[in-house]
């Protein structure tokens, strides 16, 4: 039961987070009139569809500019415009909450829906696909060789590797992006220089699979070379500290095997920092694969971004990105905290 | 004083006498560019294309020729306010600019282009005639033209292209084409259609002809040319300010050109000093207001540091990118806006941090002493606790700079720079936009990220050099 | 018979930047038997704590020297490689509960887990059977048999310190060293841990090394006493001798700083401070605070003398007295 306890108070911050992040959209576009134009240009748009249609029953010049008005200030009020944008923002709220994020003005989805839940959900699973891939690659890349340092700090394979974190932290990660796709898709020719198949992309499902992965390798690989320095620095750091602590000698002492030593008095002991450690480098994370994303052209949420920033900008696309970005990264973030909560005893019967 | 031994201590290890350097090294070149480049480079010729007509476009730097056997051309500029010679005709006095060049590669230039300014006439314009002199002993007109004479209500002294200089792309003007014709057939008895000599005009001119099959071919002409232009004035007095001749090169300048033929170079160096802005810009107001907050919710305590510990937990989980995105987007990109909201989504960190810096000191016997002695509240935040954070918090800081340059890199390459102001992160948005990185132009996208990655990884060196000195401070404090 | 404990000449120097810290140099003594409690008391940084962990051979990194003798129930420990040591001997023969139990515990894993741990692995005894052990353990220590599921921060420094005790006996060990167990605890914890260990020494017949800096401590659990000045023994013999007749001046000032409920005199103190191990004193180590300092002391280092039979010194002093008395064996 007490190991709820901590998980409702992470829970409810991540829900505030949440909150708040929604309230900083609809408040923002309220406050800088976006919402207003955008509002005034769909009833712009609406009203000259129906003058078409209007002009064809109506003759009367006159009569119809006054039936064009009274269906604007119609409109108006439906979509609230007579109001200040303070008053439409709990129907806002409660419109982005049920997951009625609109329609995108020029994006379209694979199938051709307008609608922007559609067009971001069949992406989802690509950006999904990405950043799992790259986070499992990468703790586990980190979790290894961060402890063969720990071993031997000092030593010059540790120098160096602990500039390379320190270099790694300051490359941008979609900059390695481009330079991979320079060196090894243009010059090289060994791989693709972006999206997610082959054009025109296999039939059948294994040969599918595979054109997958291939394009997928150096979208991968930029993400894990980037993350990987920091994150086996701090796994090296973490392992070390842990390893010189008392409980360590003492198990020694007592005569348990170094293998033993090893795994449940050292490592065990650095999970929940090293956790943590995940969970701080995620967001890096995050944004670094909506970048690669556009870089690599791989379709999916974050190259749809791009695509909504570049075009005939899409706002209700990007409202509705940076409400889903936003999203998943609470939702990831409770998932690891859920599992600190399992790795760390002391944590859960605190106040 | 701390700050002291925190510099000392940093000098000790390479990585910090590494990281000082090169910042050193970019401080001098930041202020270098402010003080040689106006405010509004950004506007006035970056995004000006008139600034960059002359430049030959998407050209690799002058330096690779190093290592290619046979050199590309480089682009050579010649400028003249003042004629080389200055002979009296019957018609009225003449300037004569020379230009000599040696071209010895084993192709042509990539274009020629010419540029007359600041014409001045007091009864009839001047005529220029720009001319070519081969190694071979040949020479062919090239152009021959009149600025416009006297408009209707205009009175002497008459002024032609002051404001906007003339320029002329003799590869693909029409009389030139002729010319190359009429030079051929003459010279080589070589009749050679328009349509054959389209955008070969450059080879023409620079090599000899051969007849191949049923067209021609060009062999370079490796040698001494020379290009003179005459300017047969009607009246003494008037003048011809500015003549400038463009030969194209293949290659240019340290860094290269873009797709519109800026240089790269100074597109790159102007970078710099507002990567700086930014990073340092970002990182002293987020590292001021997280201590200060972290200073005040670990030492109040109660509600204030309920209220703070709240808010900086929930600030420390928002993503920073699709918010900088969002906001950057429907407010209009700004540099200032994306220095403002990057402050408004980093201070959580130092805050929590500081603040349990503060529980810890609290607890211990330091601030007690003090407080019995009367000292006030923000007394003894700022001047005794907070020395004993500082190194910690210029840690934070150095830190905290190359995160900012970088968010401001990806926000700009995905398009939402601000447009006034070129940055790394722009031109990088450029090259890929483009197209540049699949046809190879090497030169426009990885040097934006090596500038970006190395003044990131100036500070990364100093913070690696701070390491060793914080942590025994720590270890006490703790 | 052979003593249950001894040890010859151990040397144990630290590598330090100004020089080799010289924290056991040339220790010998001797444990007869099981059951026996032998207290090693000292101020802090003398070497006290470093010759426990010498004997344990838990050593840090930065060794400089470390040689000498160490016999168990007369078997040579010293030469054992370390793989040897660690099967048959660590915990197995002997344990230790360190200083500062509260960090010597892993805090992720249960208290019941951790006690049993090494009868698990290395003994290959049957969970059932270890747990029930481990349980038994608890109980005789004190504490309550369902402590076993608890985790560490929910413990109280005193149940964590018998937690450590019981630990250290789950594989019934001829001999355990316990380094300090009272100092981070209560008066009144320390009272009840004195008890324990004087109740397990009888029931269990285990002999015990105790290291301390507290007299009191040591003048209740244990039978014999030896003083540690500057990584040296300075004095050694029956708890009741060294406390009643102290021989060596050291000895005497140490027991002189213990302020008394019923005495007249104040506590003295020992004037100067303890010397630094990397460069002792010549000559006697203690001479430049002796109060009986003669010149010789201050050149020529003294040797071990016998005032009587079982009570040792190391001192100028009674010189005049017997000289190389072999200390008759007790039966």
């Amino acid at each position: 039961m007490s190991l709820l306890r901590p998980l409702v108070a992470r829970a409810i911050t991540l829900a505030a987070v949440f909150l708040a992040v929604l309230l900083i959209l609809v408040v923002a576009l309220g406050l800088t009139g976006f919402s207003e134009r955008v509002l005034a240009a769909t009833v712009g748009e609406q009203l000259r569809i129906e003058r078409a249609t209007l002009a064809q029953t109506i003759r009367d010049p006159e009569e119809l500019e006054r039936a064009l008005e009274a269906r604007r200030r119609e409109l108006y009020t439906f979509y609230g415009l007579d109001r200040p944008w303070t008053a439409r923002l709990p129907q806002t709220l409660l419109r982005v909450l049920s997951l009625d994020l609109g329609e995108a003005r020029t994006l379209r989805s694979f199938k051709g829906s307008n609608r922007v839940a559609d067009i971001i959900l069949e992406r989802l699973p690509n950006s999904v696909l990405l950043l799992t891939t790259a986070l499992v690659i990468t703790a586990a890349i980190g979790l290894a060789v961060g402890v063969i340092l720990a071993t031997r700090p000092g030593s010059r394979l540790d120098q160096a590797l602990s500039g390379l974190a320190a270099v790694s932290h300051a490359l941008p990660t979609w900059w390695v992006g481009i330079l991979l796709i320079l060196i090894l898709a243009v010059r090289l020719r060994l791989f693709p220089s972006g999206g997610m198949y082959s054009t025109p992309p296999p039939t059948e499902p294994h040969l599918r699979v595979l054109d997958l992965c291939l394009h997928a390798l150096l979208p991968v690989l930029t993400l894990v070379l980037v993350n990987v320095g920091p994150y086996i620095y701090v796994v090296r750091t973490i392992t070390l500290n842990v390893a010189r602590e008392d409980h360590v000698a003492m198990a020694r002492a007592k005569g348990l095997p170094e293998s033993r030593v090893r795994s449940h008095h050292i490592l065990r002991v650095a999970a929940p920092p090293i956790v943590t450690g995940l969970v701080l480098g995620l967001a890096g994370t995050l944004s670094g694969s909506i970048l690669v994303e556009t870089v690599f052209h791989w379709q999916g949420m974050g190259r749809l971004y791009y695509e909504a920033v570049l075009g005939t900008p899409d706002e209700a696309v990007i409202v509705a990105l940076t409400f889903l970005y936003t999203l998943l990264y609470v939702v990831a973030r409770l998932i690891l905290e859920i599992l600190y909560v399992f790795l760390d005893p002391r944590v859960r019967y605190a106040d | 004083m701390r700050l002291r031994e925190t510099w000392r201590g940093l000098w000790q290890s390479w990585a910090g006498k590494g990281g000082v350097g090169l910042l050193v090294l970019f401080l001098a070149a930041a202020i270098y560019v402010l003080v040689t480049y106006p405010a509004d480079f950004g506007s006035r010729w970056w995004s000006n294309p008139a600034a960059w007509a002359d430049n030959p476009k998407a050209a690799p730097p002058a330096w690779t020729n190093l290592w290619r056997r046979e050199p590309w051309v480089k682009h050579l500029v010649f400028e003249a306010r003042a004629p080389s010679q200055v002979l009296e005709t019957a018609n009225g006095p003449m300037s004569v600019y020379r230009f000599p060049l040696s071209h010895p590669y084993p192709g042509p230039p990539t274009f020629l282009a010419l540029t007359l300014g600041e014409v001045t006439y007091a009864r009839q314009p001047p005529l220029i005639t720009v001319s070519l002199g081969r190694p071979d002993g040949r020479s062919l007109r090239l152009y021959r033209h009149m600025p416009p004479g006297p408009r209707p209500g205009e009175g002497p002294p008459f002024r032609r292209y002051h404001e906007s200089p003339l320029r002329v792309r003799l590869s693909t003007e029409a009389t030139t084409v002729a010319a190359v014709q009429q030079f051929l057939a003459a010279e080589f008895g070589l009749q050679v259609s328009e349509r054959e000599l389209l955008g070969r005009v450059d080879q023409a001119l620079f090599g000899v002809p051969e007849r191949e099959g049923e067209g021609v071919r060009f062999r370079s002409l490796p040698g001494d040319y020379e290009v003179v232009v005459q300017v047969s004035f009607s009246d003494r007095g008037d003048e011809l300010g500015l003549v400038r001749f463009v030969l194209g090169g293949a290659v240019f300048g340290v860094m290269g050109t873009d797709d519109l033929g800026r240089d790269l170079a100074q597109g790159l160096l102007f970078g710099l000093p507002v990567a700086l802005a930014i990073g340092l810009g970002a990182a002293t107001f987020s590292t001021a207001i997280g201590a200060t907050l972290g200073l005040l919710s670990g030492y109040a305590g109660g509600r204030t540091d309920l209220l703070i510990q709240r808010l900086a937990d929930i600030v420390a989980n928002v993503p920073l990118l699709p918010l900088l995105i969002f906001l950057l987007f429907i407010v209009g990109s700004n540099l200032f806006l994306i220095i403002l909201i990057l402050v408004a989504f980093s201070w959580p960190g130092l805050t929590i941090l500081v603040r349990s810096m503060v529980l810890q000191m609290r607890a211990g016997q330091l601030v007690e002493a003090i407080q019995s002695l009367g000292a006030s509240r923000w007394r003894i935040m700022f001047r005794h606790i907070l020395p004993q954070v500082a190194p910690y918090l210029l840690a934070q800081w150095v830190f905290t700079v190359p995160s900012a340059i970088l968010a401001e890199a990806g926000v700009s390459f995905l398009g939402l720079g601000d447009p006034s102001i070129p940055t790394w992160g722009q031109i990088l948005e450029q090259g890929f936009r483009t197209g540049g990185v699949y046809v190879g132009y090497w030169w426009w996208v990885v040097p934006p990220g090596i500038l970006i990655a190395l003044t990131g990884v100036a500070f990364m060196l100093l913070a690696l050099g701070l390491e060793p000195v914080i942590n025994p401070r720590l270890r006490r404090i703790g | 018979m052979t003593s249950l404990l001894e040890v010859r000449n151990l040397y144990l120097y630290y590598a330090d930047r100004q020089g080799d810290v010289r924290a056991v140099d040339g220790v010998s003594f001797t444990l007869e038997e099981g059951g026996q409690a032998l207290a090693i008391v000292g101020e802090s940084g003398c070497g006290k704590s470093s010759l426990a962990m010498a004997i344990m051979r838990m050593l840090p990194d930065n060794v400089a020297r470390f040689e000498g003798e160490v016999l168990l129930e007369g078997r040579e420990l010293l030469s054992l490689p370390e793989p040897v040591f660690r099967q048959e001997i660590r915990w197995r023969r002997m344990a230790l509960v360190p200083q500062g139990a509260m960090n010597a515990l892993n805090p992720v894993m249960r208290v019941g887990e951790q006690i049993i741990e090494p009868l698990l692995v290395s003994g290959g005894a049957e969970h059932r059977i270890a747990r029930a052990r481990a349980e038994a353990l608890l109980e005789q220590v004190g504490l309550a048999a369902e402590v076993y599921h608890r985790f560490p921060h929910e413990l109280s420094g005193g149940m964590k310190q018998r937690t450590m005790i019981a630990s250290a006996l789950i594989m019934s060990p001829r001999l355990v060293l316990l380094d300090e167990p009272t100092s981070a605890l209560d008066v009144s914890v320390q009272a009840q841990i004195n008890n324990l260990l004087k109740r397990l020494k009888w029931e269990l017949g285990i002999a015990i090394l105790l290291v301390t800096h507290d007299i009191a401590v040591a003048s209740d659990v244990c039978d014999e006493l030896a003083v540690m000045y500057a990584g040296e023994l300075v004095e050694r013999g029956s708890a009741e001798k060294v406390l009643t007749t102290p021989v060596h001046p050291y000895t005497q000032k140490l027991l002189a700083s213990i302020p008394r409920l019923h005495a007249d005199r104040k506590p003295e103190f020992i004037p100067g401070a303890p010397p630094d191990l990397r460069n002792p004193p010549a000559g006697c180590r203690f001479h430049p605070r002796c109060p009986y300092v003669m010149e010789r002391c201050r050149h020529e280092p003294p040797p071990i003398v016998y005032p009587e039979v079982g009570h040792q010194v190391r001192c100028w002093l009674p010189g005049k007295q017997i000289v190389g008395h072999p200390e008759e064996k007790r039966s």
